[in-house]
């Protein structure tokens, strides 16, 4: 039996031996294994789990805010208050909430939504139980935190325009980036889901400029994909955007939107050196904030359905006949091209005849005799139809030019309408007819075919006041001013309008004669009413007796005009207002505009406390 | 020799264990601790604590074991492989589903795995089994159906489980046994034509449904990277990320952002070879080597038969376990769930492993001890 053993032994050792070196064999792949995991590819493996490990996050920068020109915020990134939930600390869900509404009341619906969110997502990742909560809520969820477990209140910013709609139609509004819009800018801000981007005014024309750089912070992310901890290297700040400096005096603004109250229609007060808009407002006008956190339908509904188009930026876009504020510029286009002595009178009727048609003049049994001066102070249409047929259309649509018809400015803000001066070619390729005489006569009192946005009407003013530069009209304050031109019109023709329209004014039988009306002692104003006909009159009403324009349904109203600027003596401001459906043009606009172009002066300083003082008392 | 063995008290024997053998089974244990410790971010009681009080205790036992009389372990041979085939056929019917197969034995105080117990009690029995046979019968068919018996039985329940990576261990092991047993070369070479032949045909009609999805992760595992194949993509990651040095203990971000899955258990060696490259993971491995080249010598100064090939097929076992887990780390071989023995975290495998240690170092200390020859069981 022993003998067994020892013969077995050595061929054991032996056959061991085999087994050993078949092990190390394979123990040495798997070290050469080894080697070429961690020497051989060591390089690729750390790129990969750095990949793993590090996660990039866009930082949003904070939008650069629109200031009006003396710094006051038009546009502001307000703290917006959140509370959201994570799931991973959450006790008992419904005692949270439960104890959530006692500070907080949340709807069943909104609890069944926020349980659900819980639900669907990785427990790691907040779920919004509510946002945009005032102060005093959000401070009491802040008191109550103790006994609510995985509740975690945000502050956050959000874009707020401090002034509700005053500046609406110039600012604009930020929201979601539209698809179009994520197809044309690859910013990868744009994709980051609370990224607001401009959607029109300024917001959108100076996007790039406010929007800013993104950020990176460069996170730790472990295989769930939770954040761990934040890396210092490789951080980027986000770039904050850049301000944006409006002309616009907020106070005289809200002054004047405050004057329209629930009006509708539009002012623009112009710096006459500058070109700057101190005013540029539409009214009835919307509350952008309601589109930045999204629009309700109701909210929709009312801005669709009311008649005074609150979404409508009529300041720039709207095209209204300028009615009487017209003559200005056929006085200028006869005097410039020398048809007619200022001296030389018309009879005014109350209408003339051509051929089967009546023109009327607004008085029904005229003016009498009236020279140019007049004419222009009691707005004499016949006056008109009768200087009108001493010229070719052309020279009024050059003068029109001129003073600032009939064309777009750069103010950066879209919705601008060119407005329209008539011509025969306009009419040729609009209408497919000749000009007739008759176009003339309706052009010469800024009806029939002309419009104009109330802006271009307070460019004419601005361009009369000043007298020797086209002034053009500019939105936002840069350091250099564009190179005025030269307005190529006879000084001494200026005059002669600007003192015309002194008489509007200030002198007795002016249409809007009211002596002293800016309320600053040796500050005049000259200007213009216009009264713009929505609805033609037919020889029966007429013969049936006009009716009164109160009486009318609002939307059958004349709109109501007036342009002006003052002090009469250095011309510092000019001014447009448009009231639509407001009647005469000495009545809503003509107050509205004096009470404006007054407030502009006191505010640019022109009036000291004393003088104010004085004149009061 | 015979007088100083009966008269050896305990703890004179205790001078007389092969130190180097426990010092290095410790050491590879303490490299366990401080990879768990880290595989858990740090935080004690996640398992490294666990580790070393199983740890400490499962040494106790080994010394306990390895002073027992080799007679002792020979005379338990048969009855504990009967014992452990019957606790096999238990799980069967009363064990718990982890993983979807049958594998623990709940026994109140701990979770026993059968299959766990089952290959030492081959080893056990096999060497008994070949100490018993005379030399001449080995390749007798009557030999060699014992030795085939013996091993099959196991096999055959471990797989019905089903778990392919125990049964072909056990397997692997047997057949290592029965070739040191001295079979011929004939038999050898026949058998593993056959077996080569026998391959195909065992994938496609012998592998269940997820056993073969792992093989197929295996072969192409960044087809699926999500689930399977994500585990062998973030183990290789973790791996070669290491690069030479390693990222440092407790500063391996596969490990603690927690992206190799199971990596306190069956992926720890990813932790060592982030945290301390490849010089840690060559360390750990010759760590292993000499562990084993400890034990062969051991083998060879022992007398009769039953101690040598209780030596080899433990030793076998260990081997297997190390060679196939750290295959599978290093994407050499599909996910199979098998744990690196001493290191990875788990109480069952460092028990069996342990006693497997306390059973060699027991047939070392007792090589001169006369052993029966006696006509087994199964004869």
């Amino acid at each position: 039996m022993k003998g067994s053993d020892n013969n077995n032994i050595p061929s054991m050792n032996r056959r061991a031996a085999l087994i050993g070196i078949g092990g190390l064999s394979v123990f040495s792949v798997l070290a050469s294994r080894l080697y070429y995991l961690q020497i051989v590819r060591a390089q690729d493996y750390k790129v990969l789990s750095d990949k793993n490990r590090f996660n990039f996050n866009t930082v949003i920068p904070e939008r650069g805010r629109i200031l009006d020109r003396n710094g006051v915020p038009l546009a502001t990134n307000k703290q917006d208050f959140r509370v959201v939930i994570i799931a991973e600390h959450v006790k008992n869900i419904d005692m949270t909430l439960t104890e959530m509404s006692k500070v907080l009341p949340l709807s069943a619906p909104t609890k069944k939504r926020i349980k659900k969110d819980m639900k669907n997502r990785s427990d790691f990742i907040p779920v919004l139980i509510k946002e945009h909560l005032d102060w005093p809520t959000f401070s009491a969820i802040n008191m109550q935190l103790p006994d609510l477990p995985g509740v975690v209140p945000i502050e956050g910013k959000g874009r707020s325009y401090p002034h509700g709609g005053v500046f609406t139609h110039v600012l604009g509004y930020v929201g979601k980036p539209s698809p179009e819009a994520l197809a044309a800018d690859d910013d990868p801000l744009l994709k980051q889901p609370t990224f607001r981007i401009g959607k029109t005014g300024v917001e959108q024309s100076y996007d790039k400029e406010m929007r800013g750089a993104a950020g990176q912070l460069k996170v730790e992310v472990n295989a769930f994909g939770r954040t761990v901890r934040e890396w210092d290297t490789d951080k980027l700040e986000a770039k904050p955007g850049k301000d944006v400096w409006l002309t616009l005096d907020s106070e005289l603004q809200i002054y004047a939107a405050q004057l329209f109250g629930e009006e509708s229609g539009g002012a623009a007060v112009i710096d006459v050196m500058t070109g700057e808009l101190r005013t540029l407002l539409s009214m009835p006008t919307f509350d952008g904030n309601l589109f930045v956190s999204g629009l309700t339908s109701a909210d929709m509904q009312r801005l669709n359905g009311d008649p005074r188009r609150p979404q409508f930026n009529k300041v720039v876009g709207g095209g209204y006949p300028p009615a009487s504020t017209f003559k200005m510029a056929v006085m200028l286009a006869a005097l410039e091209n020398n048809v007619i002595s200022p001296d030389e009178t018309v009879n005014c009727t109350g209408k003339i005849t051509l051929g089967p048609r009546e023109f009327h003049c607004w008085k029904r049994h005229g003016h009498g005799p009236m020279d140019m001066h007049d004419a222009l102070k009691h707005s004499c249409d016949v006056y008109f139809y009768d200087l009108v047929q001493r010229m070719d259309i052309n020279m009024v649509k050059d003068m029109a030019s001129k003073l600032g018809y009939g064309q777009k400015y750069d103010l950066g803000i879209g919705g601008q309408n060119k407005g329209i001066l008539p011509d025969p070619k306009w009419k040729e390729a609009r209408l497919n007819d000749s000009w007739r005489t008759g176009d003339s006569l309706n052009a010469s009192i800024g009806q029939g075919f002309v419009q104009a946005t109330p802006l271009q009407l307070a460019v004419m003013a601005a361009r009369l006041a000043n007298g020797r530069q086209a002034v053009l009209p500019s939105l936002l304050i840069s350091e250099k001013l564009p190179e005025p031109q030269d307005l190529g019109i006879n000084p001494n023709h200026i005059a002669f309008v600007q003192n015309a329209m002194l008489s509007v004014c200030e002198r007795p039988g002016g249409t809007a004669y009211r002596p002293g009306s800016l309320g600053i002692p040796g500050a005049l104003l000259a200007g213009k009413t216009g009264t713009g006909q929505v609805k033609g009159i037919s020889a029966a009403e007429r013969k049936a007796g006009v009716i009164k324009n109160k009486k009318l349904p609002w939307k059958y109203r004349d709109h109501s005009m007036f342009v002006g600027f003052a002090p009469y003596d250095e011309p510092r401001f000019a001014a447009a207002v448009l009231v639509e459906h407001g009647g005469s043009g000495a009545g809503l606009a003509a107050t509205y505009c004096r009470k404006i172009l007054k407030k502009a002066l006191e505010r640019d300083g022109m009036v000291s406390n004393e003088q104010k003082q004085s004149g009061e008392l | 020799m015979n007088a100083r063995t009966k008269t050896s008290s305990p703890l004179s024997k205790l001078f007389e264990i092969y130190w180097l053998l426990p010092m290095l089974v410790f050491l590879i244990g303490l490299v366990g601790v401080a990879m768990i410790y880290s595989a858990t971010n740090g935080i004690w009681g996640y398992g490294a604590k666990q580790h070393l009080m199983r740890f400490v205790g499962g040494m106790g036992l080994m010394f306990v074991v390895a002073l027992t009389n080799i007679k002792v372990w020979y005379a338990l041979a048969y009855p504990s492989y009967i014992a452990a085939l019957i606790l096999l056929v238990g799980v069967e019917f009363v064990g718990d589903e982890v993983n979807g197969s049958q594998r623990w034995l709940d026994l109140g105080l701990m979770r026993l795995q059968p299959s766990e117990l089952m290959k030492m009690a081959v080893v056990l029995a096999l060497a008994r089994f070949y100490h018993d046979l005379p030399r001449w019968r080995v390749s007798e068919p009557s030999g060699i159906i014992g030795a085939i018996l013996l091993i099959g039985l196991p096999v055959g329940f471990v797989l019905k489980q089903p778990d392919l990576g125990t049964s072909l261990l056990i397997a692997a092991t047997g057949v290592t046994l029965i070739f040191l047993a001295g079979i011929n070369w004939r038999i050898i070479i026949t058998t593993g034509i056959a077996t080569v032949v026998a391959i195909p045909l065992a994938y496609t009609y012998g592998l269940k449904d997820y056993q073969k999805a792992r093989w197929k992760t295996f072969m192409n595992p960044d087809q699926d990277p999500t689930d399977a194949g994500y585990q062998i993509i973030q183990s290789k990651i973790a791996l070669g990320s290491g690069g030479v040095n390693g990222k440092g203990f407790t500063q391996g971000t596969q490990a603690s952002l927690k992206y190799v899955p199971e990596n306190r258990t069956d992926f720890i060696f990813t932790v060592i070879g982030e945290e301390f490259g490849f010089m840690g993971g060559l360390g750990t491995i010759a760590l292993y080597i000499m562990t084993l080249a400890v034990c062969f010598w051991l083998a060879s100064q022992c007398k009769h038969i039953f101690s040598r090939l209780l030596i080899y097929g433990l030793a076998t076992t260990f081997a297997l376990y190390v060679i196939i887990n750290l295959a599978m780390v290093m994407g050499l071989a599909p996910v199979v769930g098998v744990p690196l023995a001493l290191i990875s975290y788990g109480g069952s495998v460092m028990m069996t492993v342990l006693i497997g240690f306390g059973l060699i170092l027991s047939a070392h200390l007792h090589r001169e001890t006369e052993l029966p020859r006696g006509s087994g069981l199964l004869l």
